[in-house]
């Protein structure tokens, strides 16, 4: 007589099923975040949008604050793809704009004319364009004025600016007693 | 107030190479005053960053001339090492002008290392690579153009460079061992250091960078027998300075006046005079934040070496809605015009004109336009060397009415662009011929203005420009000739971008300059025909020098990609992004 195997019950199956992908999400979870903050700085996301993300002008133009935009995850990845017509934001998709599939906002080069945004130093991957964006929205967007742990975030604990940061602080404390 | 006492924390990060055995008998070559002011005469070394205090760029050595060159061959290279990012950037650039003195090269990356070779035998020998220790991200933060270092200057028995992040280092030429240092730019105002120093006398002269994140630009004079400062002068005139009631605002603007001084100046030791060119005007965009004239930005300013006192100066673009810097350097030549003696300084300005100034009062000469287009004015005053479009009346200058409106209007097309018809890149001199040599940039780009807010102020280390810059076309470039004498261009080559570059001119007739894609090109002085192409594979963004060892001559310039362009305006120089940073010295030789 064949044994027969007992099947786990339903319930089980599925909490054992959400287990393996919380648990393969976090294991892709952490070389995205590094990956992120890499295009970030590779990319010259820094230089225009500067390090936390307050933006302002630049030799790359006036670029958007990324603490304070409310653009959704989807949106933000359309951005970074396409760029933003009659801006300096770049797009990062080669050929993007010369597709007869207009997905960017429904345009391309010829219809966009002189208003067809700047194409990138380097173009990215989709894969980089996600793990910056989700750099952005899980480090910079919505977060207040920089402070010192965005510093070290950003630059490391042992960098000169962000010990400069928190005597410039301890400073301003010293002043107001 | 920076000191001495203010050293580095840290050790210096120095690495000390012991030369071989034969190289340790030779006497070291002691660089005297006298050696300096008569530069010209040592046609086998190259001892200033200009070649010679009045920034001829130009020898007298022929071996190589317009009949040879064809043959110019790669002669030996040396990998110098330094391109690891740091800051905003990515990787380092390599902008530096070598020096010789007695068979040593001297040759600096863009981190401030300074690598020592002996090239008596045909060959770069390592002899020491001092390492400053350079803060990376400190300083890489906030400079603006890229991390720069473009070179060293020898005074006696040292060897003086400067860092990113402000220090003036004295090193001894034997042994590559610190002899002392000190901080003089402020990082934490958003200054860096990038120029080349100046040897004046028994002093060093430092310039700041900067301009673009609100600091006050100055120029400052450092005892090289002490180690201490000898004295500083600000180039945007505080209220109660000669210059202060052009700054006629009420928020104390001139406290982030901009002002660098970014680019080695030039000095006539019979005059006893330092020429030196001043930068734009902070924040760049938005001169309605700053009205007044503005002096002393976009000015060339003569210094007093042994006070700093400004003696007298001459504005180039008053209260400049451009980001015209007024730093190019200033090629000191003596020369008839209009059948009188002239003693000259001829400076290319960003703002398109080629001035002529007399070097012993400042006064006005001459102006010729040097790029194809210019319209933000219809030309210069001949008598007053004003622009036409200049107000005298006006605190706001508007000239031809290309400039911003204030408040996120984007300007019309505006020519040169920002980068200038040149950048700091050194033009060259032909004495025998009396022909300037120019590299130029053909560029025209819009503005948008963010303005700045009276009550708010500059936040240190933050960029202060209100407002950025769009690029609608292609940039390019040209060689351009002048005819100092006559105050005319004669000849123009185009180029498909703009010359990133120096210029080299030699008595073999021979006119030398590179492409920011990494060729070597030798032009015929008399009708730019080109003569001579080498490749070199990367970028080049620095000038040429030319030197000699027992008679033999050769060319070399530091090979790496560097500046701005690639970082911020790829639309505008396409191509450029294939072109990879290295960090190498190439020499050519027949």
């Amino acid at each position: 007589m064949i044994a027969q195997q007992k099947r786990l019950p339903v319930r089980t199956r599925i909490i054992i099923s959400l287990c393996v992908v919380l648990v393969s999400s976090t294991i892709h979870a952490e070389p995205n975040a590094r990956l992120g903050k890499s295009i970030y700085k590779k990319a010259n996301c820094v230089g225009c949008h500067k390090w936390h993300g307050g933006g302002g002008g630049s030799y790359g133009g006036l670029a958007l604050s990324l603490r304070v935009t409310p653009l959704s995850r989807e949106a933000l990845i359309l951005v970074v793809r396409c760029g933003r017509p009659g801006t300096n934001m770049p797009y990062h998709v080669r050929q993007i704009y010369k597709g007869a599939d207009r997905e960017c906002y429904g345009s391309n080069s010829a219809s966009l004319g002189d208003a067809t945004p700047p194409r990138a130093r380097y173009f990215l991957r989709d894969r980089d364009i996600e793990a910056v964006v989700d750099y952005v929205r899980n480090n910079i967007q919505g977060r207040g004025a920089p402070n010192y742990g965005d510093c070290v975030a950003f630059w490391g604990e042992e960098a000169t600016r962000c010990k400069h940061m928190a005597q410039s602080k301890l400073n301003g404390e010293r002043k107001r007693k | 107030m920076i000191g001495q006492k203010n050293m580095r924390q840290l050790a210096l990060a120095m690495v000390l190479y012991s030369a071989g055995g034969a190289l340790a008998t030779e006497p070291d070559a002691v660089t005297t005053r006298k050696r300096l002011l008569s530069a010209a005469s040592e046609s086998s070394n190259w001892l200033h960053h200009h070649g010679t205090y009045n920034a001829h760029h130009f020898s007298t050595l022929s071996e190589i001339n317009r009949f040879n060159v064809g043959e110019l061959k790669v002669a030996w290279t040396f990998a110098i090492g330094g391109t690891e990012g740091g800051g905003i950037h990515p990787s380092a650039g390599l902008e530096a002008t070598p020096l010789v003195e007695d068979g040593f090269m001297y040759a600096i990356d863009g981190w401030g290392v300074v690598t020592k070779l002996d090239v008596r035998e045909g060959r770069g020998e390592f002899v020491w690579r001092m390492d400053p220790g350079t803060d990376k991200d400190w300083a890489g933060e906030v400079a603006c153009c890229g991390v720069n270092n473009r070179g060293v200057a020898l005074w006696d028995k040292l060897v003086l460079s400067h860092t990113l992040d402000g220090r003036l280092v004295a090193t001894a030429k034997d042994s590559g061992e610190n002899v002392w240092e000190r901080q003089i730019g402020a990082p934490e105002r958003g200054e860096t250091i990038t120029v080349a120093p100046l040897i004046v006398k028994d002093m060093a002269i430092t310039g700041v960078s900067g301009g673009e994140f609100g600091i006050r630009g100055w120029l400052e004079a450092t005892d090289l027998n002490s180690g201490e400062r000898r004295w500083r002068r600000y180039t945007i005139a505080a209220p109660d300075e000669p210059g202060g009631d052009t700054w006629v605002d009420d928020h104390e603007a001139y406290k982030t006046g901009g002002g660098g001084t970014w680019v080695t100046g030039s000095y006539d030791g019979e005059l006893d005079l330092i020429y030196w060119g001043v930068g734009n005007p902070g924040p760049d965009w938005d001169r309605h934040y700053r009205p007044g004239d503005n002096l002393f930005s976009n000015s060339t300013i003569a210094v007093d070496p042994d006070t700093g006192e400004i003696k007298f100066h001459f504005q180039y673009t008053p209260n400049d809605p451009f980001d015209y810097d007024g730093v190019n350097e200033h090629v000191l030549v003596d020369t008839l015009y209009k059948n009188q003696a002239q003693k000259m300084m001829l400076h290319a300005d960003r703002n398109g004109f080629l001035y002529a100034l007399n070097r012993v009062d400042g006064s006005f000469i001459y102006a010729t336009p040097y790029v194809k287009r210019i319209n933000w004015t219809s030309g210069i005053d001949p008598v007053t060397g004003r622009p036409l479009d200049y107000d005298p009346e006006a605190k706001i200058q508007n000239y031809a009415g290309v400039a911003s409106a204030r408040g996120k209007l984007k300007s019309d097309l505006i020519c040169p662009g920002l980068m200038g018809g040149k950048n700091w890149m050194p033009m060259a001199y032909n004495p025998e011929r009396g022909m300037l040599y120019i590299p130029v940039n053909e560029s025209c780009n819009s503005t948008t203005t963010s303005p700045v807010d009276d009550d708010s102020k500059s936040i240190p280390r933050e960029w202060f420009t209100a407002g950025g810059m769009h690029n609608p076309e292609r940039f390019s470039g040209s060689l351009v000739a002048i005819d100092v004498s006559q105050g005319k261009m004669t000849m123009r080559i185009d180029t498909k971008y703009p010359i990133l570059s120096g210029v080299l001119a030699t008595a073999g007739d021979l006119v030398f300059t590179a492409t920011p894609d990494g060729d070597v090109v030798a032009y015929d002085a008399e009708n730019l025909k080109e003569l001579w192409r080498f490749p070199t594979g990367s970028g080049l963004n620095a000038p040429m020098i030319t030197y000699a060892v027992e008679e033999k001559q050769y060319i070399a310039i530091s090979v790496g990609l560097g500046g701005t362009m690639p970082k911020w305006w790829i639309e505008a120089v396409p191509g450029l992004e294939n072109v990879n940073p290295s960090a190498m010295i190439f020499t050519f030789s027949l």
